[in-house]
This record gives C-alpha cells, sequence and structure tokens, in this order.
C-alpha cells in the first residue's frame, strides 16, 4: 500500500539531492530532497549561483561534471551550513540540450567510516576513459584502484556506456561475476552500478558511474527508461486501436522489494507527462521527489533525470532511496 | 491424478508445465528431469548475464517454491539415460520413474564445428549458465576471445565478453552478420556499431584449425594462415536438436524428434516439444513458436483440441545499444518489391519487402520504433497498397497528429484555479496527492474540489494522472472532439482559470492537434468565449453554424425561413398586415408555430436583407427562431382576460422575452408563464416554467419537450414578479456561464444537481452578481441581427460572388 | 487559355466561401486561414446541402446539413462516408481570384 515509507536504518550514502535551474542569467533553487535536513534546507533555497560561481556555477560555466570533496577552504558557498548538516562532499552534475543548460543536479554526501559507495566521473582523453574525479566515501582502496584504470570503448561499465551511448545498469560488481574492477570492488562491498552518459557541448566524453553497496545503497531501486523516437516512436493522439508511440519505455530496472523490473515482452510504459518519469521527459529537467506517497513503491525520495542527446530526451534515469 | 514425466526443463517446458497447471490442476503428478543442475531459467538472458548487465537470480523463471506449490518432483543435474516404451517408464541415473504421459523437451545441442583442436581446454560453446560461467571466469581485461559465428548468438557473446573486459575478434563464414535476419545494408551497421564497441569483425572467413599449447587454446587460425591469439574460444555457429532421447526411447525422429500438430510423436503417450522437435520438416530455433508449442502441448495433455501452426517470429538482438529488429523473408525474388529508408547522418536503414501488396519482410536497423506495427501488418496479411507511399514512415504518417494530452494540464502554474466552485487550485491538489490522496474521491473530500458542480473532475483526474503516473487509472471520458483529450468541462474551466480570450489562445495553451479545430469544436470555443468574455472576445461569424451565420434556418432545399419576434405571443394587426404583404412578395409558405409567432418559409438567401428590411419597417425584429439563445416565450392570457387569471402572465412573459432576447446560450432556451396552475401555456416543461398564484410566482426549471419530456422541478417560489424576473435571469446567467455547449437546461441540470444550482441562487449577492453579468453581456449582444444586415454590403457579400451563367453560354 | 476572374481575395471571409453562379449549377469558392482558395461544386454528395454555408477548418468543411466532412483540394468525403464533389482549379494573382474555365465548362458535356 501506498504510504509506507521504508526503514531506513541503513545510512544513505546520498545524503542531500537538489536541482538548480537557470533562470536570468543565474542558478536558482528548483527542488530538491534535503533528508530531514531543515537547517540545510532553508539555507539552500535562497541561494542562487552566477555561472562559475560556487559549485552549480562551476558545473555550468565549465560545462562538465564536478566533483568536490571536502568543502572547508573551498569555492563551495554554503560551507557552515555543510558542516552543521554533516554533509562533506558533492557531485554536481549538469544537464545539457545541446548547447542549452537546462539543470544542474547536486548530490551531497556526508563522510564517515561507513559508508560505502561511490560516485565517479570519467572522462576520455586519446581515445581512453580515465578518472576525472570521484567520490568514494570509505572505500579508499577503491579510489587508488580507480585512479589507476582505464577503459578503452566498449569495456567496462563506463567504457561501456561511452561505446553504447546508452546508461547501463550493472549487477554484481562483487563476488561471483568478476565486473573489471570487482576484486576491489568486492572489498569495498560494492554490489551494482549505474553508468550514465553526461552530455556536454562541446561534445566530449563524460561518463558517471554511481556505484552502490550494500549497506549504504545510493539507491534501492533503478529504473532506465527508453525515450528515443527510434525506439519509441513518435505520439499519437486520438481514438481507435493501434500502438499510440511516444513517451517511454522501461528498459531495464532493479528494485529491492519488487526484484527485476524488466520486462522483455510487455515492457512498462510511461506517457509525457505522465509521472515524474514522464515530466523529466516532457520538461526535460530532473525530478526530485520526496514524500512516501507521491514516491512510487513506498520509497522516501527518487530522483528522475534526463539524459539529452541529438535534439530529444533520449533516456531517462531513475533511482528511488 | 496420471503420471506426467517431463524431460527438460527449458523455456518450452516451463511454459508448457504452467499452461496445464493453470487448466487442469489436479490431473497430472510431474516428474521434472533436467540435465543441467538447476530448475527452468530464461536462457535467452544468458548474454545480459555474461555481460554483467543482469544477474543469474533474475532471469530464474520457476523457483523453488513454484515446483512445490505445484507439487512438482524435480530430479535436477540427472540424466535420463533409457526410456522403456513397452513399460511405460523412464530410466534416470538416479532411479526410475514410470509414467503415464512423456514430455521430451530436451532443446538442442550447440554444433562444435569439428576443427583440429576443437577439444582444447578453454573451447566452449555458448548454450548454458555453465558456459556463460566459464566465459566469464576467462574475461579479464587484457584478455582476448575469439568467437566463431557471426549469428545473434555469436554477436552477443562478443558484446558480452567485450563488456568484461576482453579484446574480442568475431569471425564469420558468410559476407554480411546476421545473414539470415538481415540483409547486406544492414549487416554492413551492425558490423560498423560492433566495430565502435571495439569488436572486431572478419567476414568471409573460413577456420581452418585451433591451435593450443599445453592441452589450452592460444589461437584460432584461418585458411589463408591468418592467425587469431585467443585466451579463450567461443563456438557460436549453430544449434541441432537434442533428440537422441527419441532414437533411444524409439519414436520417429529425422532432424529432429518427428511430432505431428498436437505434439504427439510416434507414440501417442509420449509428445515432444521445443528446440529439440521436427514439425512439416521445420526446426524452431527462437522462442515464440516454442511458446505456441508449449501451448499446444499442454492443451493435449489435457484432452482439449488444439493445433501447432508455425507463424512469422521476429528477431530482436541483445547487444545493448544496437537497436535492430527483423521479421520474415526478405531473400530477393521474383515478384517481390522493396521500399527502403536510409538516413546515413543517423545510422539508420529500415527496409520493408513486399509481395501482392502484403509485407512479407521487414528489416530494422538503428530506428526500430515501428517494428511491432510493421510485423503487425505482415502478420495479419494486411493489403498495404493504400499506404504504399508513406508506409515505411511507420504509423505516426498514416494520419493523426503528434499528441501530448496531458502537456497542458502540466503546464498549468500552481495558481490555476481548478475547482471554481470551492476556489481550489493546482497546488492544493498536488499537495494533497503526495499526502496520499490517490483517487477522485479521495481529493473531493481533502480539498473539495469536484465536491460541488462536478464539473472540474475531468481535470483533477488528469492532475492525479499527470502527478501519479501510470499507477493512476483514469475512467474513459468523452473529449470534445478529436483535436483534444480535454472534455467540454476541462476546457469551460481552463478557459476561466487560464483566461483564455481567444480562440487561438485557447488552442494553443490546451494543445489542440489541429489548426483550426474543427466543426464541433470550433462552435463550442466561439460560445465559451463570448460567454466568459463578453467585452474582450467577439463572435467569431466563421464558427457558427449556417444558421446562427445567416440569421435564417436553412431548410432542406437551401432555402430560408424567417420568423419576427412576436412578443410573449401578442400581436398587433399593422404587424399582421406586414407580414401578410411579405408573404405575397417573396411567395412565402405561412406556418404558425408551437412558439406562439409566425413562420414564413422559401425565402432565398439573397432575398434575406430585403424581407427584413421589410420586417425592419413594420417594427418587427428577428425571432431568432434559429439561435441557441431565447426562442420563445408562450404565455396565457392570465388576468388581463382569464377569469382564472391571477397574475399578469401575459406582461410578465413580454418582460422577460424583452429582457433574455439575444443572449446566447448553450443551448436554445424556451420560455413559458402560466397564468394559473392549469398551465394553458404548458410551462411546466419549459427550460424556465413559471406558474402564476394567488401568492406570487412559482419558478420552475429544467423542463423538457422534445425527444426527452420532463416536468420542470421548482427552483423557488417567490412573492413580486420583480423577484421572478431576478431569479429567471440569474438561472439563465448561470447556465451560460458553467454548461456545456449544446447541453439544453434540463441535461445540464441533471449533471450538476438542482440543489447546487439553489445553493448558488439562493444567495442574493451571487443572484445579483450574475444578473449584473448578464446585462453586461447583453449591452453587447441584444441587438436585432437583421437590422445589422439589411445594409448593401451585406446584400453584397451574401449574393453570388461572380455570375458565369450568362458567360457560358457564349 | 483564360482564367476568369471572378472577384477580389477579400471578398470572401477568411474560412468562409462566396457563391459563383455557372449554367450548370453554382460552384463554392473557399478561402482558407492560410488564404489558400479551393473551388468545388456547391452540393453536397449526400443530399445535395450548399457546402458554402459550412464550416470551413483546416483545409476542410463541413456541409451544414448533415456533417459530412469535405477536403478541399480533393473533394473527397473524409471518414467514414464515401463520396465526392468535382473540384475546379482556382489561384490567386495580386488579390484577385481566377478559375479555369475549361474545367468549368466541361462540366456542362459530362
Amino acid at each position: 500500500m501506498m504510504g509506507d515509507v521504508i526503514e531506513t536504518t541503513q545510512r544513505a550514502f546520498v545524503g542531500v539531492t537538489e536541482v538548480w535551474v537557470p533562470k536570468d542569467g543565474r542558478l536558482i533553487h528548483a527542488t530538491g530532497d534535503y533528508g530531514g535536513r531543515s537547517a540545510f534546507e532553508v539555507a539552500s533555497v535562497v541561494e542562487s549561483f552566477g555561472p562559475g560561481e560556487g559549485l552549480p556555477g562551476k558545473a555550468w560555466a565549465e560545462a562538465r561534471p564536478v566533483v568536490l570533496k571536502g568543502f572547508d577552504g573551498s569555492y563551495f558557498k554554503r560551507i557552515e551550513a555543510a558542516r552543521e548538516a554533516g554533509l562533506t562532499s558533492a557531485v554536481a552534475l549538469p544537464v545539457f540540450d545541446g548547447d542549452e543548460l537546462t539543470a544542474v543536479l547536486v548530490v551531497l554526501c556526508g563522510d564517515d567510516d561507513t559508508t560505502t559507495g561511490a560516485i565517479e566521473v570519467w572522462k576520455e582523453r586519446d581515445g581512453l576513459l580515465l578518472l576525472e574525479d570521484g567520490y568514494y566515501g570509505a572505500a579508499k582502496h577503491f579510489e587508488w584502484v580507480s585512479q589507476h584504470t582505464h577503459f578503452p570503448r566498449g569495456q567496462g561499465l563506463p567504457g561501456g556506456v561511452w561505446a553504447a551511448q546508452t546508461p547501463i545498469l550493472m549487477r554484481d560488481l562483487g563476488s561471483g561475476y568478476r565486473f573489471i574492477r570487482a576484486e576491489s570492488a568486492g572489498r569495498a562491498g560494492l554490489t551494482t552500478g549505474l553508468g550514465l552518459p553526461v552530455p556536454v557541448p562541446g561534445g566530449e566524453t563524460y561518463v558517471a558511474t554511481l556505484l552502490s553497496a550494500r549497506g549504504t545503497p545510493i539507491a534501492r531501486r533503478f529504473e532506465i527508461w527508453d525515450a528515443r523516437e527510434a525506439r519509441v516512436g513518435k505520439a499519437r493522439g486520438g481514438k481507435g486501436g493501434g500502438c499510440k508511440g511516444g513517451g517511454a519505455v522501461l528498459i531495464d530496472g532493479i528494485c529491492e522489494r519488487e526484484g527485476p523490473l524488466w520486462n522483455e515482452d510487455t515492457p512498462r510504459r510511461a506517457a509525457v507527462w505522465e509521472g515524474p518519469v514522464g515530466q523529466a521527459l516532457g520538461s526535460g529537467l530532473p525530478q526530485v521527489l520526496s514524500g512516501a506517497a507521491s514516491v512510487a513503491a513506498g520509497y522516501a525520495s527518487m530522483v528522475a533525470l534526463p539524459i539529452h542527446r541529438g535534439g530529444e530526451v533520449a533516456h531517462v534515469v531513475a533511482w528511488y532511496v | 491424478m496420471q503420471k506426467l514425466v517431463v524431460i527438460g526443463a527449458g523455456m518450452a517446458s516451463g511454459r508448457m508445465l504452467e499452461h496445464l497447471f493453470e487448466t487442469v490442476p489436479d490431473s497430472y503428478e510431474v516428474t521434472l528431469f533436467n540435465a543441467e543442475p538447476r530448475g527452468n531459467y530464461n536462457r535467452i538472458m544468458l548474454s545480459p548475464v555474461l555481460s554483467g548487465e543482469k544477474s543469474y537470480a533474475e532471469i530464474v523463471t520457476h523457483d523453488e517454491a513454484w515446483y512445490e506449490s505445484h507439487g512438482v518432483h524435480c530430479r535436477f543435474g540427472e540424466r535420463v539415460t533409457g526410456i522403456d516404451r513397452d513399460a511405460r517408464v523412464v530410466r534416470g541415473e538416479n532411479g526410475d520413474v514410470p509414467y503415464d504421459k512423456l514430455v521430451i523437451a530436451t532443446g538442442s545441442t550447440p554444433f562444435i564445428v569439428p576443427l583440429p583442436g576443437h577439444d582444447l581446454d578453454g573451447v566452449v560453446a555458448y548454450r548454458d549458465l555453465e558456459d556463460t560461467n566459464r566465459m566469464i571466469e576467462a574475461a579479464g581485461p587484457g584478455r582476448r576471445a575469439v568467437v566463431i559465428g557471426g549469428g545473434l548468438l555469436g554477436l552477443e557473446a562478443a558484446a558480452g565478453l567485450r563488456l568484461r573486459g576482453m579484446e574480442v575478434t568475431v569471425v564469420h563464414l558468410m559476407g554480411h552478420l546476421m545473414e539470415r535476419q538481415l540483409d547486406e545494408a544492414a549487416g554492413y551497421l551492425l558490423r560498423r556499431a560492433l566495430g565502435d564497441r571495439g569488436i572486431d569483425v572478419i567476414c568471409s572467413a573460413n577456420s581452418k584449425e585451433i591451435l593450443g599449447r599445453d592441452g589450452k587454446v592460444r589461437a584460432l587460425m584461418l585458411d589463408d594462415g591468418t592467425e587469431l591469439p585467443c585466451d579463450i574460444l567461443v563456438m557460436a555457429v549453430g544449434i541441432r536438436p537434442a533428440s537422441a532421447l527419441g532414437k533411444v526411447a524409439g519414436v520417429e525422429t529425422g532432424r529432429g524428434i518427428v511430432v505431428d500438430a498436437q505434439m504427439r510423436t510416434s507414440d501417442p503417450d509420449i509428445l515432444g516439444l521445443g528446440e529439440c522437435v521436427e514439425f512439416d520438416g521445420q526446426l524452431f530455433g527462437l522462442v515464440a513458436p516454442l511458446y505456441d508449442q508449449a501451448k499446444v502441448a499442454a492443451a493435449t495433455l489435457a484432452g482439449a483440441p488444439a493445433a501447432f501452426r508455425p507463424r512469422e517470429v521476429s528477431t530482436k538482438l541483445k547487444v545493448t545499444g544496437c537497436d535492430l529488429f527483423s521479421a520474415g523473408d526478405f531473400a530477393e525474388g521474383e515478384g517481390r518489391e522493396d521500399i527502403v529508408f536510409r538516413d546515413p547522418g543517423r545510422g539508420i536503414y529500415k527496409r520493408l519487402v513486399l509481395r501482392d501488396d502484403r509485407i512479407i519482410g521487414a528489416v530494422m536497423y538503428g530506428d526500430t520504433a515501428d517494428g511491432n506495427w510493421f510485423y503487425g501488418l505482415m502478420k495479419d496479411g494486411t493489403d498495404v497498397s493504400d499506404m504504399r507511399e508513406t508506409l515505411i514512415f511507420g504509423p505516426s504518417f498514416q494520419g493523426g497528429a503528434p499528441a501530448d494530452p496531458m502537456a497542458a494540464v502540466a503546464a498549468l502554474p500552481d495558481d490555476a484555479e481548478i475547482c471554481g466552485c470551492n476556489g481550489v487550485c493546482k497546488k492544493d491538489i498536488v499537495t494533497a496527492i503526495g499526502g496520499g490522496a490517490s483517487t477522485l474521491d479521495a481529493i473531493k473530500a481533502t480539498t473539495k474540489a469536484s465536491a460541488s458542480c462536478g464539473s472540474c473532475s475531468g481535470l483533477v483526474e488528469q492532475l492525479l494522472a499527470v502527478t501519479l503516473g501510470d499507477g493512476f487509472v483514469r475512467d474513459t471520458v468523452k473529449p470534445v472532439c478529436a483535436c483534444t483529450d480535454l472534455t467540454h468541462e476541462d476546457v469551460r474551466r481552463l478557459i476561466k482559470s487560464q483566461e483564455l480570450k481567444s480562440m487561438p489562445a485557447v488552442m494553443q495553451e490546451l494543445g489542440w492537434r489541429t489548426s483550426c479545430g474543427c466543426h464541433v469544436c470550433r462552435p463550442a470555443l466561439n460560445y465559451y468565449l463570448l460567454a466568459d468574455w463578453p467585452l474582450d472576445y467577439r463572435d467569431d461569424p466563421q464558427s457558427r453554424l449556417v444558421n446562427e451565420r445567416n440569421h435564417a434556418n436553412i431548410q432542406k432545399d437551401g432555402t430560408f425561413s424567417v420568423m419576427p419576434r412576436m412578443w410573449g405571443g401578442m400581436t398587433t394587426p399593422e404587424e399582421l398586415i406586414a407580414i401578410a404583404e411579405a408573404a405575397k412578395k417573396f411567395g412565402a409558405a405561412v406556418k404558425v408555430t408551437g412558439g406562439q409567432r409566425i413562420d414564413l418559409l422559401g425565402i432565398r438567401k439573397e432575398d434575406l436583407p430585403e424581407i427584413w428590411a421589410d420586417l425592419n419597417d413594420a417594427g418587427m425584429v428577428s425571432g431568432q427562431a434559429y439561435t441557441k439563445g431565447l426562442r420563445t416565450v408562450k404565455t396565457c392570457v392570465g388576468s388581463d382576460w382569464c377569469r382564472f387569471g391571477t397574475q399578469d402572465s401575459t406582461g410578465l412573459g413580454i418582460k422577460l422575452e424583452k429582457r433574455l432576447w439575444g443572449a446566447w446560450t448553450p443551448h436554445k432556451v424556451k420560455l413559458g408563464v402560466s397564468g394559473c396552475p392549469r398551465n394553458c401555456a404548458e410551462a411546466t416543461c419549459k427550460d424556465v416554467g413559471v406558474i402564476c398564484v394567488d401568492s406570487g410566482y412559482q419558478v420552475g426549471v429544467a423542463g423538457a419537450a422534445g425527444m426527452d419530456v420532463k416536468e420542470t422541478e421548482r427552483l423557488v417560489d417567490v412573492a413580486t414578479e420583480e423577484e421572478a424576473i431576478e431569479w429567471t435571469v440569474a438561472f439563465v446567467q448561470l447556465y451560460r456561464e458553467n454548461a456545456r455547449y449544446l447541453d439544453r437546461p434540463y441535461k445540464w441540470v441533471a449533471k450538476v444537481g438542482l440543489d447546487w444550482v439553489k445553493e448558488v441562487l439562493v444567495d442574493p449577492t451571487a443572484r445579483a452578481d450574475l444578473v449584473a453579468r448578464f446585462d453586461l453581456s447583453q449591452t453587447v449582444y441584444q441587438k436585432d441581427p437583421w437590422a445589422e444586415r439589411t445594409d448593401a454590403a451585406t446584400r453584397r457579400a451574401w449574393a453570388p460572388l461572380a455570375d458565369l451563367s450568362q458567360e457560358a453560354a457564349e | 487559355m483564360n482564367w476568369i476572374d471572378i472577384g477580389a481575395l477579400d471578398d470572401i471571409p477568411r474560412r468562409g466561401a462566396r457563391v459563383v453562379r455557372t449554367a450548370e449549377g453554382c460552384v463554392a469558392v473557399f478561402r482558407t486561414e492560410a488564404d489558400e482558395v479551393f473551388a468545388l461544386d456547391d452540393r453536397c454528395a449526400h443530399k445535395g446541402g450548399q457546402l458554402s454555408e459550412g464550416l470551413v477548418h483546416g483545409t476542410r468543411v463541413t456541409c451544414p446539413l448533415h456533417n459530412w466532412v469535405y477536403d478541399l483540394e480533393t473533394g473527397k468525403v473524409q471518414g467514414a462516408d464515401r463520396g465526392e464533389v468535382a473540384t475546379y482549379s482556382a489561384r490567386i494573382e495580386e488579390g484577385r481570384i481566377l478559375l479555369d474555365p475549361e474545367r468549368l465548362a466541361r462540366r456542362g458535356a459530362a
């Protein structure tokens, strides 16, 4: 029944997720899930950033994903409030539609020895994907391994995302199936990996990965929706039978409660504007929802992130905590 | 209960057992053998397991709990060594099982090319989970794999191994990849896409020998001497039906175990199912026909009639990021024609093969959105000759404009007023949904939206759909027309709350699918706009139906009828004389109507301005007998003349007619005023009917005397004539502002409820406001349309543009 | 071949029509929202209703009698009903509407 909130005895890796949108030359606060950190929320909703200013402004001006580990003494604007809220690091993902910035998604995490997970940003250089930076929580060994790993096109989660130009969800990073950095990942307890393309103007290739550990999952439910016209066709209105087209189709997903979400024969569909995924699709903007009743499957919060390619929203990736 | 033994726990047998347990749950006690040490799983999804994109646990189709709940005895990891048909016993490695019915579903075995070195360590087939795990074990960064076989399975293996970090080369005998499903052009695109993933492809390559070192594979050598070093070599060149057990059992086998259309082998108690069978000389390697077979086998076991018929199949390649669709037959041939579409910039290739105006084959690379649609046309054997020109562009080109049904509602600002009765805005409703209200009733209860007149319920439901997503199911509603998915009530509400004051504004903001609307919505929108914005919006004659535009009723022969007003049914000798002379002058037929006035029929359009002018000269105005507005106010003689008359019904009727005429309404409005309860004016079946009584006036509403006959319901009893007029005018204005276009008042009152109408009108301020708004609208619209159209300009506009009848004669 | 000038474009209201009388009956001349002109027989294939009195939407017109919808370019009835009316070539030159007389004359012959 909707309304049952999942017991958060397990600490979440991500503390805060926010969406900033451009308006009149600055980035202003659109939505966010603050996980109960009301003081930080209050400080954030009134903030705004010019190009190059603060973390969101940096991602905007430099047109790339940005990782910031440790706020003290940095260009971060909300240092005091973040410290009070126990947040120490952040990753900003710009959401571009071609050359135009539609939003910046910022994910803030708090350090402590138990939170295991990773958010990485990979960048292509000379035909290989190299780690640009990443936030690893307590998985220090994994961080070292990643810094010394490169992926050619098509190899590994980042290389696979790069070659296929589509988000990919890898299961079982650790024991049993040996993912490419699995030894290290296994030790760090990482279990699932979500890889996403981060399109930026200028054509450079960036791939972001979110690696989840069982104890402190980045998310308990992941969904990948394909919204390309080449896959779902054009929306057609009116009455009459036959396929209606448009919208997005769920091509992959797993959920701690429901199990596998994919269905080869009759995949789930969302029409444009229908639900948070449909809204991400229709508006081209990331959606962050919190409040048990409005989030599907009884989770506390969700993020739906649109990925633009070729002038359309090509995919929507959603994760639920 | 009969004993059923099933040998082989593949996808076909799993599906068969599902059907069996559904249809005849207690008929069979089932023992299930599987050579693999596990139960049924989705073998097709092994490729994503290989690549890491799925876990084995996710692809299991039937788990321990399922077998237990159906009482299946599982003998997994145990081979069947013999079948004794006489004794009706299956011999397993761990013991015998007797059977009444037996199903052999042993699947296929991968074909291993008998090259020298094929038995070296590190040479694997790609069939089951063991093979997959072996490949995963071997996979690692910097290690190399060679895959022999550029068909579906080989390419999926290659892609999976690449994702796992290996250097991969695919070696294919034929000239292009997947030659059984793709033509050369699509094969080329696929090869290019694989190359983009760092997978090398060599076509037209014949393998000669597998080279090893210390018993382990080290390279593949081709005919031309090329050596391809590898740590693992995958054979994916094809499968053969595993029909060995059929031979052992002694039933007829060809290339596979021969079965009939009921899936029976030559022994009626033994069925064959899946990849191991041969039917009508055909073998089956794709899952769709296997599922069909499973259904038939289950029916046969249940004693029900069924027959297997092989049908068209479609293929999809499971390589992430590669969009490929193929179905049917697309070899070159006589009498076939091709339709091809290419978009090189986007790497798109689509080809349809037609024969006798029917699609027999389809290949799609890069854009597979229409795959299922073409497949449907193919399966149904649809004649596509009508669509030939636009066929390749898919269903969206066959008609039906692009749609975004919920965009309008989603785009509404937070403060948009959704429920006018209770002042509930979008934000209130969305907040309520966030707080747990997930149905229309819940929203009604918490926010009061839709709790009064109910007209905004459509909009509320749209908001529920936008916010909750596909979890919320709407009742089917009837939209205004094909141009939109919104209902009349939705549109009326949005015109008010979004202050849409022109037709382009409505069509734009509410996402109309057409540029100009259609004959259904334009008149409706025209009415709604002029009713809500009498000063801002100007009536659009081109959105009016012919009668209203010409201010006369068109008859079946193209002539028109002319009906001057006769206030309250009273006339004068002068008026009658003018009518008679007009009738003579224009040769009209004369009819007395039920509305207590006179109709002149048979007037040509070009004569209308003149006859109107003549009647205007006698002081008469248009009776608007064609209008969606006030038609007539029928009266009886009342206290002026009648011995029973309690009040001056005629006088009241005339006053009402003079007040109300000229206003556009959702549909025609007819009034009646009777001087006493004998009701000679038939007031009790009118839209508003007043019965005069000694104490005053009984105002009734919502009567009907057309296709439906209905008595009026009492709205209010008042003491004075002024109050009777005030209530009537207020009611008419409420009707004007809220009803659906083409709903008579009785229909509207049935929808919103008389109680609600009373609730609104009982408040003196609300009544006064309604009357004020009505009078404001009348300052614009209460004017004689005839008088406006007797001038020369109108006469010209209504005459033919040109007369060529003389010229043609020359 | 001399096209016949039958009047000014502005003599026809947008999304409306005027009638041209000929020896063999009337021709309805339509002007769409986008200022295109079309000429069709002013007689519905159903029961002879005057298409010139119908509501014009897009490049279609709905007969005022029983709502049959015609495509102005082809003269064909749309939707479930079947039928068509003759169409005549029309064009605009410097704000004047010209009709093709040859096609018009042929009407009589048929």
